[in-house]
């Protein structure tokens, strides 16, 4: 089970592991190569410019796309797996939430897909992203920020160990971006993982461990001060793209853009 | 006002649809195949041949009758020019006439009376002219041929009040010149009434085609908005199996499609009075047409239909990314499922091949099925209604399928 990149020390079971991981859209390889072992009760960063895999390495990990060749797991299951998915929350990068139920009746919807009855359990994620006293207003009159806190609270109803965030704050502002990552925070230490996906370096600093994902591989993994130092600049823009430089192919970089692009 | 601006949203308007590929084809082409389709229904639809069954109880006259209208009959399939032709059979009595109507080998029972003799030499002859009744359109013209066909032969008919040779008569000079005998048809009809109007007979087919229609455009749209407002995605990231989608859109759309069916039954089937209230008149809701059949046996034909329809609107979906394009499924699919599946045409006189294709759309086994329940009474006992409902059932069971195989995921 143990990986060769697995930094964390722990020598538990990872609550996310793929080997030789590929996915192949014709000629193009949106997933080329990928190996990982992420430890749980962790918060990872994989970041990369839009298009260089990450979201299909997340639908990878879940099982919801079947890799061309490889393997992924969660909590030790081959995926893709149904039965796992009940231990899996997921953020879609959309919004992703039905506009014409209200906030209660979102939350309960998948709640019940995952199984979840404990009319506890959407009481604790509405108080969680503060919309308690919007549970009755349709998720189509809530602003932007709202049915992002929303969407956030549909993929941890059913408390899962493990999560993915893709983009999680795209769109959000800023006093809302410190809330998310403070929950996050607290999910972690409560055990949870959690995989967050993003295109915003700034963002970086507050995962536990980063990887850096270009053209459908790993390009480099480690803590963002392993990275910097390793890089040898305090910026990881930067970094990433001397990493990028250093890539197996050797190609040149193609146009990086500024965070938030 | 600035004729500059208003060209540039005319221009954006036409570059839009240069690249809109579908509605372009739903502006240009669709309308002159439907219309092409509507042509090829009404002028290639099959002459038909009027098949008269005749209730001979008449004896020796009315042998002699039938022989002066075989002799007058348009020919079988010769006709043209919307001539239909006439075949004539001898069936029997009366009783066997109206049977061979009642199973529909003969669209018109002709009773010879047995004073036939009597009438024609009293110069009024009456013959009872048996129809369906299922189909005012289809009878009128049966009835109609009919008349055509007494008219023709008027004019041989003075020897039927002539007593046979041989029976003691005497034709010779001095006897009266036999008398013209005028017809008078007395149409009567196995089911409903012959002042049935067309109302009656499509009121219990539409019950049927707008469930169908409006389950489909609803569970379209819905599951579109699913796929791309990315609730499937998320859907699919739990537990959850294809086959529990596409059961629960069916049953949550078969309620809808229930609510619907339950009030357009009781809008066809009841009639409450009003009232009249000053200058309005009197008046009143529903439609009060009669139902021969059970209507629970009418309702479970609809709701197999509309889960079909709640299936092929998630199927379709995939082919869609925008609401219109949902929109535009509709002269696709609703419309010649409209023309062809025998609401207003009998598909058994459509041109062959356009017979073919009404026995693979589903509207066409519900039609026929609330048609038998509705107007002819039949219970899942008679075999053309059972062998509806075996299709129907058939058919939701494939579009369940179908629908489910659409649900993109590795999983199932």
């Amino acid at each position: 089970m143990s990986s060769a990149t697995t930094t964390a020390s722990d020598t538990r079971q990872p609550a996310v592991s793929a080997r030789a991981l590929v996915k192949a859209f014709g000629l193009i390889r949106a997933v080329d190569g990928i190996d990982l072992s992420l430890a749980p009760g962790r918060i990872y960063g994989l970041l990369g410019p839009n298009g260089s895999g990450k979201t299909t390495l997340i639908r990878l990990l879940i099982g919801l796309a079947r890799p061309t060749s490889g393997e992924a797991r969660i909590l030790g299951t081959p995926m893709p797996s149904r039965a796992a998915l009940a231990r899996i929350g997921y953020m879609p990068q959309g919004e992703a939430i039905y506009p014409d139920l209200s906030v209660a009746e979102n939350l309960a919807f998948f709640a019940a897909l995952q199984g979840t009855r404990d009319g506890a359990a959407i009481e604790r994620v509405l108080d969680l992203i503060e919309l308690g006293g919007r549970r009755n207003t349709p998720a189509a009159n809530l602003s932007g920020g709202m049915r992002r806190r929303l969407s956030l609270a549909c993929a941890l109803v059913h408390q899962p160990p493990v999560v993915f965030l893709d983009e999680p704050t795209v769109g959000v502002d800023p006093a809302l971006r410190v809330q998310f990552w403070a929950h996050f925070r607290a999910l972690a230490a409560a055990g949870t993982t959690i995989v967050v996906a993003s295109h915003v370096m700034d963002e970086a600093d507050r995962c536990d461990e980063l990887l850096f994902v270009r053209a459908g591989q790993v390009i480099a993994h480690g803590t963002g001060a392993s990275l910097r130092a390793e890089a040898g600049t305090d910026d990881l823009e930067t970094a990433f793209l001397r990493f990028s430089g250093l890539g197996p192919d050797g190609q040149p970089l193609p146009g990086l853009t500024a965070s938030g692009s | 006002m600035s004729l500059a601006r208003t060209l540039a949203v005319a221009r954006r308007i036409v570059a839009g649809f240069r690249r809109d590929h579908r509605s372009l084809a739903l502006v240009v082409v669709v309308p002159i195949v439907i219309t092409a389709l509507l042509a090829w229904v009404i002028r290639g639809s099959i002459p038909g041949t009027t098949r008269v069954a005749i209730g001979n109880q008449a004896g020796v006259t009315g042998d002699r009758m039938i022989a002066i209208l075989r002799a007058a009959a348009p020919p079988v399939g010769a006709a043209g020019g919307g001539t239909n032709g006439v075949e004539i059979e001898l069936v029997g009595d009366g009783p066997a006439a109206r049977d061979r109507v009642k199973a529909g080998s003969a669209q018109v029972a002709v009773i010879l009376p047995a004073d036939l003799a009597a009438a024609a030499a009293g110069g009024m002859v009456t013959l009872t002219v048996v129809t369906q009744g299922t189909d005012p359109a289809v009878d009128s013209q049966a009835v109609a041929a009919l008349q055509q066909l007494v008219i023709r032969a008027a004019g041989s008919m003075g020897s039927l009040g002539v007593p046979p040779a041989g029976a003691g008569a005497v034709v010779g000079p001095g006897t009266a010149a036999p008398v013209l005998p005028t017809i008078r048809i007395a149409h009567e009809t196995i089911f409903l009434s012959p002042d049935a109007d067309t109302l009656n007979v499509m009121a219990p087919v539409f019950l049927g085609y707008f469930a169908y229609f409006f389950v489909f455009i609803l569970t379209g749209i819905s599951f579109l908005r699913e796929r791309m407002g990315g609730t499937l995605e998320r859907l699919l990231a739990t537990p959850v199996s294809r086959l529990e989608i596409v059961l629960g859109y069916g049953l949550g759309f078969g309620l809808l499609a229930t609510v619907q069916v339950v009030l357009m039954t009781a809008f066809t089937l009841g009639r409450v009075p009003v009232p009249a209230i000053g200058p309005i008149g009197e008046w009143g809701v529903g439609l009060g047409i009669s139902s021969a059949g059970s209507p629970i046996l009418a309702f479970v034909v609809v709701l197999l239909l509309a889960i079909g329809a709640v299936n092929l609107g998630i199927f379709l979906s995939t082919f869609a990314r925008t609401e219109l394009q949902i929109v535009q499924f509709i002269p696709i699919v609703i419309v010649p499922q409209g023309l062809l599946s025998g609401i207003f045409w009998p598909v058994e006189r459509l041109p062959a091949l356009l017979q073919a294709v009404a026995h693979v759309l589903p509207v066409t086994y519900a039609v026929d099925a609330l048609r038998a329940i509705m107007l002819r009474g039949d219970g899942l006992g008679d075999p053309g209604l059972a062998l509806d409902v075996a299709v129907l059932a058939l058919v939701a069971a494939l579009f369940v399928m179908l629908a489910s195989l659409t649900i993109k995921r590795d999983i199932a």
